[in-house]
């Protein structure tokens, strides 16, 4: 829906990626887009990920606005030099002569369903987080996604979208208007007093879940979407944990050196004082997506953990 | 052809593997028309080239040059045949990291191309790109590459883009013989071919990748023989003769132009540094193969044709080389004087 408006916006936005044309897309994101505007701007890309990235650099610094599909974000690892020694630097290597205006955009981490294994369904946002030079945001429901999916495009900065793999083949509720969300600005999703839960993407859901939980338990506790990693905006996390004096970081990445380790961090040296009692963390294993069903799910955070570890915050006085 | 002694190399510039598919231009076209004011000004142009990098040198020598300098020198005939027969008004370049020649052939000031060399707020990137990161969209020229192969898939997009805007122009990506070892440079061809996009890639084959010469690195001595699986046409040209050069840029251009597809060139040449300007090439090549190129130096072969010619007398090369020197001693100095960028350039032309 984003991408349409946009196209139909602007004619500079062109879409390159593997099977979004007639295939409509394996995640039927650009579903019934090569019909409508034609081959030139819905562009099949064989399976060559580093070059048709760097193909969207050059449209992009030649004054083009491509939006670049991955059809799953683990693929974008065949591309990380156009993304982290071009995409990423060409703005600063070039004295601000030149920009970017490109979204690096795709499915990451495990999906609405099982199965994904191994090399499909991991969750690789901080690799690109870790990189300035990008914008990277990831969405926590759908009406966020498009409204910051038009702001990615709009932007004249490299933009990595990242769009967790419960919210793919999903219609949500989406504003028929043309709304055009920040880019780096996070959210209280759910106003609550006395454990803050910090999320982004994908484990936002989990958090909104966990809060309906505790509440029946005689719990309030209040959700933070992060929804840019970078640049990151601490204030309504470090504003929640002020008044809750108590945080649970969950992400579906890898704990170690993970997004959810950077916003621990950043909580530490900014919001230290305001902390009764350490934060708490609750991640994906630290292991390759299994495919058998159960250590899939056991392998991914849940809504038990979250509320285990939001009652372990308020035990500790 | 030429009856000049050819330079004695392992390295075969004659038949192609397949028995002669791609065309060959090597000297055949010595006589290709320029004229005297032409020749003259070509001359002045590889002297400029030349006298940059020595300049060049003996500033990284003198410490005002850091990290990565790569020598354009014994290259001129290859930019200077190339670049003339674009019309930057229109067209783009994508180079790589051997840039210093091409950037000055698109009309980049050498005092600001110094001035990044040196690190200054004055240089082309503000002082943050260095040799291999400068970039002059006025110019039409879209940046230095510091990764091997990094560029072909930019100008890939960046003639695709030009098609998309249906504007008149093409777009030229230059990279060195090792480019064709990484996977990039196949997937953008057949991607340029697939797409019909207006772009000529050119192999600037000077023998070496990095320290590794073509036989120990390449499959096939010829590498249009390794660039013709994806319906593009490829031809070599030698880089030594800027007759030759000039003949085929002005050719192949106006078929890219004309056919919106892409071309391959090959050009045939050699650098006399090291790959970077601190590494010693003798560990890795003879003597006896240098000596045999500089007996090829492509300045040598057009001085000698306009003393030959009558055009200039040697006393006139000479003191068009003093003259040249004078002038880009005036850049260096000017560039010097530039400040260091200020503090909060550091966090500058990067989202926070």
């Amino acid at each position: 829906m984003a991408l349409r408006e946009e196209m139909e916006r602007d004619p500079r936005v062109v879409l390159l990626g593997e099977e979004i044309g007639p295939y409509n897309g394996v995640h039927y994101v650009t579903r019934g887009l090569f019909a409508e505007f034609g081959k030139d701007r819905v562009m099949d890309t064989p399976i060559s990920e580093e070059s048709f990235v760097g193909v969207g650099v050059g449209l992009a610094i030649m004054g083009q606005r491509p939006v670049v599909e991955m059809m799953r974000m683990d693929f974008s690892l065949r591309a990380m030099d156009q993304i982290y020694n071009h995409m990423a630097k060409i703005r600063y290597m070039s004295g601000g002569r030149l920009s970017v205006p490109m979204v690096l955009r795709g499915p990451e981490g495990p999906g609405p369903n099982p199965g994904l294994t191994a090399q499909h369904g991991q969750q690789l946002s901080v690799l690109f987080a870790h990189c300035p030079g990008l914008r990277v945001v990831s969405p926590s429901n759908q009406y966020d996604a498009k409204g910051m999916l038009k702001a990615a495009i709009r932007c004249d900065d490299p933009v990595v979208f990242l769009e967790p793999g419960p919210l793919n083949n999903k219609q949500g509720e989406v504003d028929d208007g043309d709304y055009v969300l920040p880019l780096d600005q996070a959210e209280i999703k759910h106003a609550g007093e006395q454990v803050t839960l910090i999320g982004y993407g994908a484990s936002v859901a989990l958090c909104l879940q966990a809060a309906r939980d505790l509440e029946r338990d005689g719990v309030s506790a209040e959700v933070v979407d992060m929804r840019s990693l970078r640049p990151l905006d601490m204030g309504p996390a470090l504003g929640s944990i002020r008044k809750t004096n108590r945080a649970v970081m969950v992400d579906y990445a890898w704990q170690s050196y993970g997004p959810g380790a950077e916003i621990v961090s950043r909580i530490a040296t900014e919001g230290f004082w305001d902390l009764e009692v350490p934060v708490q963390r609750v991640s994906g294993k630290e292991t390759p997506l299994p495919y058998a069903a159960n250590l899939e799910e056991l392998s991914k955070p849940s809504v038990e953990e979250i509320v285990a570890a939001a009652k372990v915050t308020l035990q500790r006085q | 052809m030429s009856s000049r002694p050819q330079p004695k190399l392992s390295t075969p510039v004659g038949k192609s593997a397949d028995g002669g598919a791609a065309a060959t231009t090597l000297s055949a076209a010595r006589r290709f028309p320029l004229d005297a004011t032409t020749l003259k000004n070509y001359l002045r142009q590889m002297v400029l080239l030349r006298e940059f990098e020595r300049l060049g040198e003996r500033e990284f020598k003198n410490g005002l040059i850091r990290g990565y300098y790569h020598s354009y020198a014994g290259q001129e005939a290859v930019g200077v045949g190339l670049v003339n027969a674009l019309d930057l008004h229109q067209d783009y370049i994508v180079d790589h990291y051997r840039d210093h020649g091409h950037m000055l052939l698109s009309g980049m000031d050498p005092m600001r191309i110094f001035a990044e060399l040196f690190g200054r707020a004055n240089g082309v990137s503000k002082g943050k790109g260095g040799s291999m990161h400068m970039y002059s969209p006025e110019n039409h020229f879209l940046g230095g590459d510091g990764i091997v192969g990094g560029g072909i898939s930019v100008a890939t997009g960046v003639g695709l883009a030009l098609k998309q805007q249906q504007r008149d122009g093409i777009c030229v990506c230059f990279f060195g013989d090792g480019a064709l070892d990484t996977g990039t440079f196949h997937e953008s061809l057949n991607l340029a071919s697939l797409w019909h996009v207006p772009t000529a890639y050119v192999c600037i084959n000077n023998m070496y990748s990095m320290g590794t010469s073509l036989e120990r690195h390449s499959s096939l001595p010829r590498l249009v023989d390794r660039a013709v699986g994806y319906g593009i046409p490829t031809e070599q040209v030698d880089g030594q003769d800027v007759w030759a050069t000039t003949e085929a840029a002005e050719r192949i251009f106006r078929k890219v132009r004309k056919e919106q597809r892409p071309y391959f060139v090959e050009v045939l040449t050699y650098r006399y540094q090291g790959h970077g300007i601190h590494d010693k090439p003798l560990n890795y090549r003879s003597l006896e193969e240098e000596t045999a190129w500089h007996a090829r130096d492509p300045l040598k072969l057009l001085s000698d044709h306009l003393v030959e010619e009558k055009i200039l007398s040697l006393a006139q090369i000479e003191a068009l080389r003093a003259e040249v020197v004078a002038e880009l001693e005036v850049k260096v100095e000017e560039a010097k004087q530039g400040p260091e960028p200020a503090p909060e350039e550091l966090m500058h032309d990067v989202t926070l």
